[in-house]
């Protein structure tokens, strides 16, 4: 953790970070010093020179120039001593002589009491006010804010002139005008060739802002340029929420050998890769040159995309804790199209059945699928692309197993049920909801199955405790699924909405707000209002989103389902159904029979406390059920009102037809 | 007795924010610190100490992936 | 030599070959060391080798003689020149034809050919051998040891010179940490000019690495960019394998397995022997992985320059290896600790790797023993061992020379450097290259090392001097350096690339003779502003020629601005080409005239004409009669 120095700056004692730059210290003690070359978002490279202060360190003066200087021992110093002052006054006579008409230099001049560069006047010397002045902000801004090296510098020494490559327009271009944004002067000019977007400057700005975040913030926070989401396995394993042996544990000693740090080493180097080209956050991932073990292409050295997060911990799920198995699965199931989501959590699925012995060899054809079997998921996986085999069976999902081993095999449907985690028919993703009922509400809750970008209120529920009422936990049932179903409405990603967070964003709002994220929310309506002219708020956003959330709903219902009975989770995703998994966190739960259930769980035996946590549990998230259907406006059996469709203007009579015979 | 996210943590003379957070095991890079409702800046977390009775929330802002 | 014969080597092998090279040479009756640095083999060098070669076989003597291609002898003067060992007989200036003489008369007649023999301008005397020659009696050699007396391109000569037996010892010792106290007792300090203490360089670089468990690298700067310089391609071209072998220790002692020779693009002889070098290394097992058999990796790779003198700056150097472009960054966190690729860097020059294996052969006392200065007060107190200066100008004896620390200018030009030719004056010595000073007649006590130079306005640097006669203008000479520099700005930060263009455009025309006596005071402003605010070295020092020719000689500059008056004889636009009365009317300087500017009758004085006469000096070179005058 930093460490802080005592300095002073001009007489004035000040605190800084050790290893911060200097320039910092010097404004936040209020004191200035002019500067060209440095911006507030990009790493500064100490050109201009006009920072140049003095500092007295071990007794030795020297000029050093503040933008970029690390102050690491305690140090004095002056931004207004003789030399200093009398070097920025011939620097702004150089800057003066050279472009006399721009007005950032014309400002630089008055700063440090110079009119007359003609000292300086020659050949070069360029009349026009929009000059470029050779700062470096763009090519550091092409670089830093969108990962790509169009512009630079040729020409060595005075022929020193901005460029493209060669000399021509760059195909690499994209025209995100990051350049622009940072250009001091107007030396470079946007041309807009676009679809007709309302107000271009208003998204640009927006945009800029999230780019300035990238490139200065992201180091510090996600670090999603960095690792991407791989980063999430590590703090997840951590928070004990990291899904384990099909979602029994929340963490696992093992979960090493898959993490972000792992992951990096085996990253392409160096390349921060977008989903297109010119995304400031860029962090998609991919591992190159990976030799396959198995299947059609063994042999072949190929780039894997990714793993994300939910590719690694739905490896985690399966307890295949081995770096080459998680790319070769990533691999395999985008060459044959299959989820990795849905394959892990089926097969975490498959294999606790087999290893209590639902299922045996018998019915696999052969093949041994305790947990962490991974070789035997990756011939699963080959069976199911060919059509064959026991592969062919896993391919159809949970929801038709469960059937199928209950009918032929004589398995225990109520146990399958209990460790099936799917709803809706489709697989639940890689987080473990068991000690959130708001995040059970999340997942079981939403109409297109437990898929958690609808909401995730793991932190917010569990750790921050933020949400302690059912109301509560409601209200954020109700925001959430509207605000993250917006993004998909819109086709944006929702990563730049908090896989980044403002510097400020804790010290500006109370916490409950800054949980949002207000500046960024603000961030994709400005891009919404520049795109369309329509201004928008939170309100006129949910109304949005509303509109195709309870639509969905309505058809949900006209297809037969979209009630109350298809929103009941597996008991898996609420608490623990085996003896084993209670005792896991048996102090927990023992605490959680006493504080809230009221039971003493001393002298009980584990099997019982099972049960009593489990009624308590299931009893708590009917009421979750009940409070959250209110807030949305729907009946007790979980179908939207006909007055909620009129309030959101989607009564049109083929909709009231879906649902106007569940109305209470 | 100081409460971390009503949480009851066992307080001791000196104990700092960063104390705080290590006995919650809570090393997560999007955190908001109050100290009975005072914002509490990152890089003053080994600094700050916390008053025996102190309400701390250690707000994660986190929405997953 | 091919490498047919080189295999792989073990420890005990060394004086194995040492024994065998020195029994081959004791069979011959004598060698012929034939220079071939870069400055005779323009000379034809080259020729002159292999007409000697050709010669004695014509003769049938060549079990009796052999012909050794060596490195750069230094005394370039003299050159072409070819050295008799062990007699030591010195030959120079040769021509082809001169060869056969030599062949017939001397190696077969066994008579001297005094005519090629070397005769001392100032004491007109001739000397046989080469010891007695001035230019070689007050020099020391440590770095250039081996100079002339092996073939660069063949490694076993080195060996048997007892090379790589100092990389044995190091690797036997094993202690990593010792060889850095040696190196530290010793009071080694960067011969590239900056005069950092080795041993501190390699010690903060060892531990940046330990502590964040980082590899580490060993460059070497052959980058050599100042005018007028040659001592780091001299020794690259004469001994490649002290700089390999100095480097091999280094990486030991940082712990280091991968190392790099930045060399500039302008130095093919030397690029070809450093490749050489390096393949005849890799194949006997002196490069690569268990070197002699001792278990330590280590490999070398070589980057061409490009062509940019910023590029011999340390952080600028390490950019360009990593393919960017050549510009420096501050160096407020030292390329030690964030150096190439971000890690652990140690970057030294040519000539203090070649100093390396003699301090472990002959150990640090004895290295620290020659000079001036107390290394055992701190290592920044020690101006131990010597230092290698390239001698150029206008001065009899031009060359390489090696002298200890702390000699004096005086001693160097007069003693080593035969004094200033052809009855002229001293007016002044330029040292340290772009980023040194002008120093007048008065300085020529001071010593020559890190230290003492600075104070005058100059400073020793990587070891260029040019001397000046009274023929010189040191306004030109400051313009030159100026313009030098202002063309090698890479020109990233504001005052060296605005700065330095300011000052090329005044000084030029205070020479053009468009100078104000405003210009002088700006000048001095200017140059202050460039030296305390420039991001490197580069402009930070590129103001100390002018700065001290101000200080010496502000009287040129006044008579340059106040006069309009070149007084050397140098600036075109401020002189004036007349024919004096001793003129006999030869016409020879008429005919020879480029733009016929040159009017006369036969026995007749002759008249120049001030708009057709370009100055070319043409005239004042062919007149027999001292007829021309230059004002």
């Amino acid at each position: 953790m930093a460490q802080m120095i005592d300095i002073t700056i001009n007489g004035k004692p000040v605190q800084v970070i050790q290893g911060s730059f200097l320039l910092g210290a010097v404004r936040s003690a209020g004191f200035d010093v002019p500067t060209l070359c440095h911006h507030k978002d990009l790493t500064p490279n100490g050109t201009c020179r006009l920072c140049l202060s003095e500092i007295e360190l071990k007794g030795r003066k020297r000029l050093v120039t503040a933008c970029n200087y690390p102050v690491r021992e305690p140090l004095c110093v002056s931004t207004t001593a003789e030399p200093v002052v009398k070097h920025r006054k011939m620097l702004a006579q150089m800057y003066l002589g050279r472009w006399p008409n721009v007005p950032a230099i014309q400002n630089i001049a008055e700063q440090c009491g110079v009119t007359d560069g003609s000292r300086f006047k020659s050949e070069l010397t360029e009349e026009n006010p929009k000059a470029c002045i050779l700062c470096g902000h763009c090519t550091r801004a092409c670089e830093e804010f969108t990962l790509e090296r169009v512009l630079d510098f040729a020409g060595r020494g005075i022929k020193r002139h901005l460029t493209m490559a060669f000399g021509e327009p760059d195909s690499h271009c994209i025209g995100c005008t990051s350049c622009a944004y940072v250009c001091p002067t107007g030396a470079i000019s946007v041309v807009d060739a676009l679809n007709n977007p309302k107000d271009p400057v208003k998204i640009r700005n927006a945009g800029m802002r999230v780019n300035a975040e990238m490139a200065t913030l992201d180091q510090s926070q996600c670090r999603m340029r960095d690792v991407g989401t791989a980063n999430i396995v590590d703090v997840m394993n951590r928070y004990d929420l990291l899904p384990v042996h099909n979602y029994r544990f929340g963490s696992h000693e093992e979960a090493f050998k898959i993490d972000s740090k792992v992951l990096k080493s085996r990253f392409a180097q160096g390349a921060a890769d977008g989903c297109w080209l010119g995304c400031s956050m860029a962090c998609a991932k991919t591992v190159d040159h990976f030799e396959l073990q198995t299947g059609p292409y063994k042999g072949h050295k190929v780039c894997v995309d990714g793993p994300e997060y939910e590719t690694a911990a739905a490896s985690s799920n399966m307890g295949c804790f081995d770096a080459d198995f998680l790319f070769e699965f990533n691999f395999y199931c985008d060459t044959y199209g299959v989820d990795t989501i849905s394959v892990g959590t089926c097969m975490a699925f498959v294999m606790e059945a087999f290893e209590a012995g639902v299922i045996t060899e018998k019915h696999t054809g052969g093949l041994k699928l305790p947990f962490g079997a991974c070789d035997e998921v990756l011939e699963i996986l080959h069976q199911m692309a060919r059509g064959e085999g026991f592969g062919v069976d896993v391919g159809k999902g949970i929801r038709w197993l469960k059937n199928k081993w209950a009918k032929e095999y004589g398995a225990d449907a109520d146990y399958l049920r209990d460790i099936g985690m799917e709803l809706k028919g489709l697989e639940y993703s890689e987080y473990v909801s068991k000690e959130s009922l708001a995040q059970q509400g999340g997942y079981a809750l939403a109409t297109k199955g437990p898929q958690h970008d609808e909401a995730w209120l793991i932190f917010m529920d569990m750790v921050n405790k933020q949400l302690p009422t059912f109301e509560d936990k409601a209200e954020a049932l109700y925001y959430f699924p509207l605000w993250r179903t917006w993004f998909g409405l819109n086709g944006l990603c929702k990563l730049i909405w908090n896989d980044v967070v403002p510097a400020d964003n804790s010290k500006k709002h109370k916490p409950q707000d800054a949980a949002k994220i207000p500046d960024h929310v603000r961030g994709y309506f400005e891009f919404f209002e520049g795109m369309t002219g329509t201004a928008l708020d939170e309100t006129r956003m949910l109304e949005q989103s509303a509109r195709v959330y309870n639509f969905q709903r309505c058809i949900s219902r006209m297809l037969g389902f979209g009630t109350r009975k298809d929103d009941i989770p597996p008991y898996r995703s609420m608490g623990p159904v085996t003896v084993e998994e209670y005792e896991s966190r048996a102090e927990r739960y023992d605490a959680q029979l006493k504080d809230q259930v009221g039971v003493d769980p001393t002298g009980k035996n584990t099997a019982e406390k099972v049960r009593l946590l489990r009624a308590f549990r299931e009893g708590q998230y009917q009421k979750l059920v009940d409070v959250v259907y209110k807030r949305r406006g729907w009946t007790s059996n979980g179908v939207p009102k006909i007055e909620r469709l009129k309030e959101l203007g989607i009564d049109l009579p083929e909709i009231v037809e879906m649902v106007k015979n569940d109305q209470e | 007795m100081i409460r971390v996210n009503e949480n009851e943590v066992p307080w001791r003379d000196g104990m700092t924010v960063q104390d705080c957070l290590d006995a919650m095991g809570y090393d997560f890079v999007h955190i908001t610190v109050t100290v009975d409702d005072v914002f509490v800046e990152s890089i003053r977390y080994r600094t700050t100490r916390v008053p025996d009775g102190a309400d701390v929330r250690a707000i994660h802002l986190y929405h997953g992936g | 030599m091919s490498n047919h014969n080189l295999k792989p080597i073990d420890k005990s092998d060394l004086e194995k070959i040492a024994a065998r090279v020195r029994e081959g040479f004791g069979r011959y009756k004598a060698m012929i060391m034939v220079c071939t640095g870069t400055g005779c083999v323009a000379a034809k060098g080259f020729d002159i080798r292999d007409k000697m070669t050709s010669e004695i076989e014509k003769h049938g003597l060549q079990n009796e003689y052999l012909v050794v291609s060596t490195g750069c002898n230094g005394f370039c003067a003299a050159g072409p020149l070819a050295v008799l060992q062990p007699s030591g007989v010195f030959y120079q200036k040769l021509k082809a034809k001169d060869v056969e003489e030599i062949v017939e008369k001397h190696l077969q007649g066994g008579q001297v050919v005094t005519r090629l023999l070397y005769t001392d301008p100032v004491t007109e005397k001739t000397h046989e051998k080469m010891e007695d020659i001035p230019f070689f009696t007050k020099q020391q050699l440590v770095a250039l040891r081996n100079k002339g007396l092996i073939d660069p391109e063949n490694i076993e000569h080195y060996i048997a010179r007892g090379g790589y037996t100092a990389l044995r010892k190091v690797l036997s010792d094993n202690d990593p940490e010792k060889a850095i106290d040696e190196v530290l007792a010793s009071g080694l300090r960067g011969r590239g000019g900056g005069g950092f203490p080795t041993g501190l360089k390699w010690r903060s670089g060892r531990k940046a690495a330990k502590e964040r468990g980082e590899p580490i690298y060993v460059v070497c700067n052959a980058d050599e960019g100042d005018p007028g310089a040659f001592m780091d391609r001299s020794i690259v071209e004469t001994d490649p394998h002290s700089v390999l072998e100095g480097m091999l220790i280094g990486a030991f002692a940082v712990g280091s397995h991968e190392g790099f020779v930045y060399i500039r693009k302008e130095y093919p002889l030397a690029l070809v022997r450093l490749e050489r070098a390096l393949e005849q290394a890799r194949t006997m097992g002196l490069l690569g992985k268990n070197i002699l058999g001792m278990g330590f990796d280590f490999d070398i790779e070589v980057h061409r320059g490009a062509g940019a003198f910023v590029c011999g700056e340390s952080s600028a150097l390490m950019a360009s290896m990593a393919g960017k472009p050549g510009e420096p960054r501050a160096k407020y966190v030292h390329n030690v600790e964030y150096g190439y690729r971000d890690k652990p860097t140690i970057l030294n020059n040519v000539e203090t790797w070649a100093n390396v294996p003699v301090i472990f052969e002959k150990g640090s006392k004895w290295f620290a023993s020659i000079g001036t200065g107390d290394v055992s007060k701190g290592p920044w107190n020690g101006n131990s061992g010597t230092k290698v200066f390239s001698l150029v100008g206008r001065v009899n004896h031009t060359g390489l020379v090696e002298v200890p620390m702390g000699m004096t200018l005086r001693e160097i030009i007069f003693d080593i450097g035969g004094g200033i030719p052809d009855g002229r004056s001293f007016k002044a010595v330029q040292t340290g290259g772009p980023s040194g000073g002008c120093l007048p007649e008065s300085c020529l006590d001071l010593k020559v090392d890190f230290d003492s130079l600075t104070e005058a306005g100059s400073m020793m640097g990587s070891g260029g001097m040019i001397v000046m006669d009274d023929r010189s203008c040191i306004v030109d000479v400051a313009r030159y350096f100026i313009n030098f520099l202002t063309d090698e700005s890479c020109g990233k930060c504001t005052p060296c690339r605005e700065g330095l263009f300011a000052l090329n455009r005044t000084l030029t025309k205070i020479c053009d003779g468009q100078g104000t006596p405003d210009d002088l005071a700006f000048l001095e402003e200017l140059s202050q502003t460039v030296a305390a605010a420039s991001l490197c070295q580069l402009g930070a020092s590129a103001p100390n020629p002018v700065l001290s020719a101000l200080r010496y000689f502000k009287a040129e500059f006044e008579a340059h601005i106040n006069d309009k008056r070149c007084p050397a004889g140098v600036c075109k636009p401020l002189i004036q080409y007349g024919i004096t009365d001793a003129c006999t009317g030869c016409v020879v300087c008429a005919k020879r005239c480029p733009t016929q500017a040159i009017t006369g009758e036969k026995k007749a004085k002759h008249a120049i004409s001030s708009e057709k006469c370009i100055k070319c000096g043409v005239c004042l070179e062919v007149c027999k009669f001292d007829a021309v005058e230059v004002k």
